[in-house]
């Protein structure tokens, strides 16, 4: 009881240290969904199936209104102000956004989903404002599932096995992916390239691309190691996030390796729902591209994200409906890794002319200006080459790590906290997820 | 019961040996023990980031805190692998750098600016073409394809969002050639990270523009350290003095040439109160700088960039009367229409100099 307390109260102080408003909002989730799980719950016991589908209509339309008003409202008001030649008569609201929202909405609305599908049994009060404001996971993932969270609340971690090796060693990993080699790439490649893809070269632009890819993918799975690491010290396991994207030979492959947590909760919660591979093949591409058109909009309410999520609905269709598997396996992997990278620049971009200007820029440009050096190449290309390592240097760290003792553990943690503090560049920004 | 607490013991070490854990007071002690290591180890870097702060509780506690352990650890000589891990990244110790370019900011004296010269170290260099002013003699308004009318923007990371676009709006005129060079996070506080007027200095001598933009602040509401070593701190008296001298320094060096015009840009209004009250403060100081000087022009963006009741908007109608996205969701920097929008006005003034005007005229 005692220890639940304390993780409660604490992720809602670091939550609130933020923004203590929104810890009102977090509140509120927590309620509302815990409130409306009960009420599942107790109308499938009495075989009540419209009150089952009432309730869960109410807890989803709750979760997507939070949504809905804060992340999306001003994006549908000024289209449709426009639209019908409104001027301002609709009100532009211009809240801030909260940050995580998106991730504890779509674990609170996985859960009362659980619970009106049976695979679930209701969470006690407590133990459901942990799982939904744990604060290694709050703000930027993993979108950890009420299934795989509620038997590790439920049963006291056991304080006699805490597993410091891996925990120190992926908080290590993720500070490395995140200060050294993320912030590296974004300081002294892709910015530059993106601010002004005009007046670098085509070679430039064609890896500023390129590190972005890496930039992305070092930042955000950074993040969840270090999410992953700090929940171990407490305790917690999360699952798996990332498996080596960029070594997938389809987009099917790549979706099943980046931010798993996502593609599975949409695989679940809205492409199966919506059909998923059943009926004519029509319908399955239909499914398909509103799914990840959808995906596209969770990570923000611009046209620029609409845009990435069509590109990977159309290239899994197109993969689909080819027989991909008779590609040589490198063209195969050179194709996907392209039509990823040809995505992240919309992703990326300020907005849909600026993602042209980028575009346009690797076909064609007449910028002189050269950033690109043998240090950033050799980066960027081993960083790629290393998602084929199935046992990379950093594994054998962490096997290194777990042969000594706990004492040699936090001493190599502090001094790998110093080397990466000194090899990062100065002035590190925010993890590129705690946006969406 | 004795064997069996041995046999426990064991057992929990083979098990942690082979990755099952080890207990929870061992962990948090050895995890407390790294990160002392780890503060003594960077108690140097730890100490500068401090000083940096601005004024305030926070800072204070961060000084009591810092000084003391980085005295101990320097006393100890712990401090030294840092120290030699940054030289051997190439990075000098830092309070050396920003004595040195401080020395080197200092070669131009606001006194003395009706006066000043290009540094000789740069003079040295051979002009690529015609001076502005000796153009300007024969040639003027002869601008041409061979010999175009030369545009800079210059600044952090706000010409990320109109740059390029005042680059192609510039460049409509086949005797316009504009360049556009953001130097992100940069500003007139930290010329150990990055120093504008050196760079400003080697431009004037190897390119010698014609019209230069420059916006810069959004990095400077930060504590400044003097050439003393002693820190500055954000907005007293003396922080405002040697902001304004640096200000001052950085508009002369552009205006050097009798015939060159400098469009100083304005912060935008931002949507944090505090931050744009921080850059309103600042935009004082450009505006009363830019007063002094007669080929600079201050350019305001409150105007622009605010609503029909004068507060920050991210969006906002355009001619036709459409709501457009100006600002990014950060709320500071410009969305691409905002820099739509800035570039037109920064165009629009610029046509404004003597001769500029026919340039985008056939």
């Amino acid at each position: 009881m005692v220890w639940r307390v304390v993780i409660f109260g604490s992720s809602l102080f670091f939550y609130g240290w933020w923004n203590w408003r929104f810890v009102i909002l977090l509140l509120w989730a927590i309620g509302s969904n815990w409130f409306a799980g009960n009420k599942i719950n107790s109308c499938r016991q009495l075989g009540a199936q419209d009150g089952v589908r009432a309730w869960t209509i109410i807890a989803i339309a709750s979760d997507l209104t939070l949504l809905g008003v804060f992340k999306y409202y001003d994006f549908f008001a000024v289209e449709l102000s426009n639209l019908l030649g409104m001027g301002n008569a609709i009100p532009i609201l211009e809240l801030t956004l909260p940050v995580g929202i998106s991730f504890f909405t779509f674990q609170a609305m996985s859960y009362v989903i659980d619970l009106r599908r049976g695979v679930i049994e209701p969470m006690k009060l407590l133990d459901f404002a942990v799982y939904l404001s744990f604060f290694p996971q709050l703000v930027a993932g993993p979108i950890v599932r009420a299934s795989e969270m509620a038997p590790q609340i439920a049963k006291r971690p056991d304080p006699r096995r805490v597993a410091s090796a891996e925990a120190f060693h992926l908080i290590l990993r993720g500070l490395f992916k995140k200060v050294v080699v993320s912030s590296w790439l974004a300081s002294n490649l892709v910015d530059g390239v993106f601010a002004d893809p005009q007046g670098h070269s085509s070679l430039d632009v064609l890896f500023g691309v390129y590190g972005y890819a890496i930039q992305i993918y070092a930042d955000f799975s950074g993040y969840t190691d270090i999410a992953i690491g700090v929940a171990l010290l407490l305790g917690f396991r999360f699952p798996v996030n990332f498996d080596r994207p960029y070594s997938a030979l389809s987009l099917r492959d790549f979706w099943r390796r980046w931010h798993i947590t996502l593609s599975s909760w949409l695989r679940d919660y809205l492409y199966i729902p919506l059909g998923g591979n059943r009926g004519q093949t029509g319908d399955m591409y239909r499914n398909l591209l509103i799914t990840m058109l959808l995906g596209g909009l969770w990570h923000g309410s611009t046209w620029n994200f609409v845009i990435w999520g069509a590109i990977h609905g159309v290239a899994l269709i197109i993969e689909r409906s080819l027989p991909t598997e008779r590609i040589h396996p490198v063209i195969r992997w050179v194709l996907t890794f392209h039509v990823v990278c040809f995505a992240w620049i919309f992703f990326r971009a300020g907005s849909v002319s600026d993602a042209g200007s980028v575009l346009s820029a690797i076909i064609g440009s007449s910028g002189d200006a050269n950033i690109l050096n043998a240090g950033l190449i050799v980066l960027v290309l081993a960083s790629i080459a290393v998602q084929f390592v199935t046992k990379s240097a950093s594994a054998r760290m962490g096997l290194w790590m777990n042969r000594r003792s706990v004492l040699i553990q936090g001493i190599a943690f502090g001094i790998g906290l110093v080397v990466i503090d000194a090899l990062g560049p100065e002035g590190v920004a925010p993890f590129i997820y705690f946006q969406f | 019961m004795e064997k069996m607490t041995n046999t426990d013991s064991e057992s929990h070490k083979d098990q942690r040996r082979n990755g099952q854990g080890a207990p929870a007071g061992k962990v948090l002690a050895a995890g407390l023990a790294g990160l002392v290591v780890a503060l003594f180890l960077n108690s140097s870097a730890l100490l500068i980031d401090a000083e940096r702060q601005p004024d305030g509780t926070g800072r204070s506690v961060a000084l009591a805190v810092w000084r003391p352990i980085e005295s101990v650890a320097s006393s100890l000589g712990l401090t030294w692998p840092r120290a030699t891990g940054d030289r051997l990244l190439g990075r000098s110790e830092t309070e050396q750098v920003i004595t040195l370019l401080l020395e080197k900011i200092q070669v131009v004296d606001v006194s003395e600016k009706d006066n000043w010269i290009v540094p000789s170290v740069q003079t040295e260099q051979e002009p690529k073409k015609l001076t502005g002013e000796e153009r300007r003699e024969s040639l003027e308004p002869g601008w041409d394809a061979d010999n175009p009318f030369q545009l800079w923007i210059l600044g952090d990371s706000m010409v990320r969002f109109f740059g390029d676009t005042l680059v192609s709006l510039a460049e409509t005129s086949t005797r316009v050639q504009a360049i556009s060079e953001p130097v992100l996070s940069s500003g007139l506080t930290r010329p150990d990270f990055f120093d504008w007027p050196g760079r400003l200095t080697e431009i004037m001598a190897e390119h010698d523009p014609d019209a230069v933009v420059i916006i810069l602040g959004g990095n400077d509401a930060q504590n400044i350290r003097d050439g003393d070593g002693q820190w500055l701190e954000r907005f007293n008296e003396a922080w405002l003095d040697e902001y304004r001298r640096r200000i001052g320094i950085v508009m002369d060096l552009v205006t050097s040439d009798a015939g060159r015009v400098l469009l100083w840009v304005a912060q935008p209004p931002m949507r944090d109160e505090g931050f744009d009250q921080r850059m309103q403060l600042l935009n004082t100081l450009y505006q009363a700088e830019a007063a002094e000087r007669a080929r600079v022009q201050y350019v305001d963006l409150r105007e622009l960039f605010t609503d029909s009741s004068g507060n920050y908007s991210r969006y906002l109608p355009d001619n036709a009367g459409k709501l457009v996205d100006v600002r990014l969701t950060d709320g500071v920097h410009l969305s691409h229409w905002g820099g739509e929008w800035l570039s037109a006005l920064l165009l629009r003034e610029l046509r404004r100099s003597p001769n500029v005007d026919e340039l985008w005229v056939r």
